[in-house]
């Protein structure tokens, strides 16, 4: 009996699933997408912003929180980590014209953003605590629209879209769709308790929320997944506003994105090693019983697939060896005409046609967002994007066991 | 609000279910389709082998004629060569059933008939054809064999083409567990543990690659 085709076809199935799963969800609630609470209460909000080299986005990133609608910001709090460039005199500068900018410079390089999070939180007053990265841009009406959730008193967190800033470049666009359509999942997962991650970007938190978790883990790479991972655990209500966005900053080079998304797979590895035993734990809520679950499963496929396009690499690459030689041996030519004869299995029907729900499914997410995607240039990024961006997982996952097996965790 | 839709877990879970069973079944039906293809062709080639036989079993008869039965038989072995091809390629893409594998028996033993039925056509006719059998393994090749295989199925191609009527050309798998194929084995000398092999005109063993070029000479 033939193992691969099952392990294809186990992929399929829970590719499937997912897909299924988000098209529920979305056709039951299309209609209340871009909904939000209402503002009520008008709660003390203080902003905390970790920075380290962050001279040339701070400044814009401190203007765009001045400009929010919102009249109960208490504070900025920036939070320097020792920083080599003219992150503190930039702040200084700003500070003249804005009095609410509190700047704290640690006395020692952190070396993370959950080390000057937790800086920030300890000298917050606010009852809630907004977290914004310095290269990251919340709108205007972000405040509006995410504060009226805390009116529910289980509300610990909520979060918005992160949309990319910068999409010029192929590598940016491609991030650019990615974005638009993790933000729009998330959402979804909102209308089941399912958010399990509140980007540093920008997400408002609960202050006593944050006190019980004992703030952010600062030896966790992906401290903003762990936070809404503790969260759940201890029964927060997490809670994502699709009305409202934050732009950011997203890598422009290869290296630069790799290496982001290394740290968020070693992260997210973090978070399974700590919540582990919480795994299908009906006590735990959607923690144990969706999110953990998740995670593994998707660290297990992608895992398994790896072994699998290995075995498949290896394979072609020592038949194609012997090919060659033998066919040299035997003077015969290499390739034929019969060779671009292709038989296709059912198989491959079935895995173009998932390929092509997917595709659909990203155009559905691009379509409710307003995006415009009849030019050559959004077809080409949209295809590239499904079929090729998404397969670079792999490469991500090799070089993140790599890392973990050499023991080197550090934050950048 | 959660708990309203907490429920859309389990209704994925039973679509999911019911399109992936809908996909297999179709996947099912889709190769059963590929099989009855591949079964229709078999069925007239073995009416065709029917009638070859027939005839050598009327070979005595005064009104046996010799030239018709050798252009019957070379056309025959054209035409299960070409089905051969076909074969091969819905055989390499079959995952969900066996109707495929269990076709290719059914051709090995058609493959051995004609195999004998040739070797009877020479005897009695004289005829000048030659027989290139080709076994190869099937049930469990290693990359290297699968390889060489290849590379052995190229090179025979290549003689087809160039000497064209010449040659009876019969691949057949030397390792599926059929009676008839193992005993012309036996008859001709050729064991499992030895393939790939082709034999030229039930005597000459090639189990090493060789041009064609090569083989052309060994013909002769």
């Amino acid at each position: 009996m033939r193992v691969l085709p099952f392990i294809y076809l186990a992929y399929m199935f829970v590719f499937l699933y997912f897909l299924i799963f988000f098209l529920l969800i979305y056709v039951r609630n299309r209609k209340d997408l871009f909904s939000f609470e209402e503002l009520g209460k008008h709660y003390g909000v203080s902003f905390v912003v970790p920075a380290y080299n962050e001279g040339e986005t701070i400044g814009e990133a401190l203007k765009a929180i001045f400009d929010i609608d919102y009249d109960n910001i208490i504070e900025v709090i920036v939070v320097n980590d020792c920083s080599t460039d003219n992150t503190r005199e930039v702040v200084e500068k700003f500070k003249k014209v804005y009095p609410k900018i509190k700047l704290i410079n640690n006395e020692k390089n952190l070396g993370n953003a959950a080390g000057s999070q937790n800086v920030g939180l300890r000298n917050a007053r606010g009852e809630l605590i907004a977290v914004v990265d310095a290269d990251s841009y919340p709108s205007g009406d972000c405040l509006k629209k995410m504060v009226g959730y805390f009116d529910d008193p289980r509300v610990g967190v909520v979060t918005a879209p992160v949309y990319v800033r910068n999409n010029d470049k192929f590598l940016e666009r491609l991030q650019y769709i990615e974005y638009k359509t993790i933000g729009f999942s998330r959402r979804l997962l909102d209308y089941v308790d399912g958010v399990y991650v509140t980007p540093g970007p920008l997400a408002v938190y609960r202050k006593t929320a944050l006190d019980e978790i004992g703030g952010f883990d600062e030896k966790n790479l992906t401290q903003d997944i762990e936070a809404t991972w503790s969260l759940a655990y201890y029964k927060w209500k997490r809670r994502m506003c699709l009305a409202t966005q934050v732009t950011s900053t997203a890598p422009t080079k290869f290296k630069e994105w790799f290496s982001q998304r290394r740290r968020w797979l070693l992260g997210g590895l973090q978070c399974i090693k700590k919540h582990w035993k919480t795994m299908l734990n009906p006590k735990t809520g959607m923690l144990g019983m969706f999110i953990v679950p998740f995670f593994i499963l998707g660290t297990f496929l992608g895992s398994v697939g790896l072994g699998v396009f290995i075995y498949i690499f290896s394979t072609r690459i020592i038949s194609n060896f012997l090919y060659t030689r033998y066919s040299i041996t035997a003077n015969t030519p290499l390739v034929t005409l019969n060779d671009f004869y292709l038989t296709p299995s059912f198989l491959n029907y079935l895995g173009v046609l998932l390929f092509l729900f997917g595709l659909v499914f990203t155009f559905i997410i691009l379509k409710v967002l307003k995006e415009k995607l009849l030019t050559k240039q959004r077809m080409f990024d949209l295809f590239f994007y499904v079929f090729v961006y998404n397969s670079l997982y792999p490469l991500i996952l090799i070089s993140s066991i790599w890392k973990l097996a050499r023991g080197k965790m550090e934050w950048k | 609000m959660f708990g309203s839709q907490k429920h859309v877990f389990w209704q994925t879970l039973l679509v999911t279910i019911f399109i992936f069973a809908m996909g297999i079944i179709a996947g099912v039906v889709f190769e059963n389709w590929r099989a009855s293809k591949i079964d229709y062709l078999y069925r007239q080639s073995e009416v065709v082998l029917l009638d070859l036989q027939a005839q050598g079993q009327l070979s005595s008869l005064p009104l046996f004629d010799c030239n018709t039965s050798i252009q019957e038989t070379l056309s025959f072995a054209n035409r299960i060569f070409e089905e051969a091809e076909t074969l091969s390629r819905y055989e390499g893409a079959e995952t969900f059933t066996e109707e495929i594998k269990l076709e290719h028996k059914k051709y090995d033993i058609l493959r051995a008939l004609l195999w004998a039925n040739s070797v009877q056509i020479k005897k009695k006719c004289k005829a000048d054809f030659h027989t290139v059998v080709y076994i190869y393994e099937y049930t469990k090749p290693s990359i290297d064999t699968k390889t060489k295989q290849g590379v052995f199925s190229r090179i025979l191609s290549e003689l087809k083409e160039e000497k064209g009527d010449e040659i009876v050309l019969i691949p057949m798998a030397g390792d599926n567990n059929l009676s008839s194929v193992i005993l012309m084995m036996g008859i001709y000398n050729v064991s499992e543990s030895e393939l790939p092999v082709i034999l030229i005109d039930e005597k000459t063993k090639i189990t090493e690659l060789k041009t064609v070029e090569e083989i052309v000479k060994l013909i002769k």
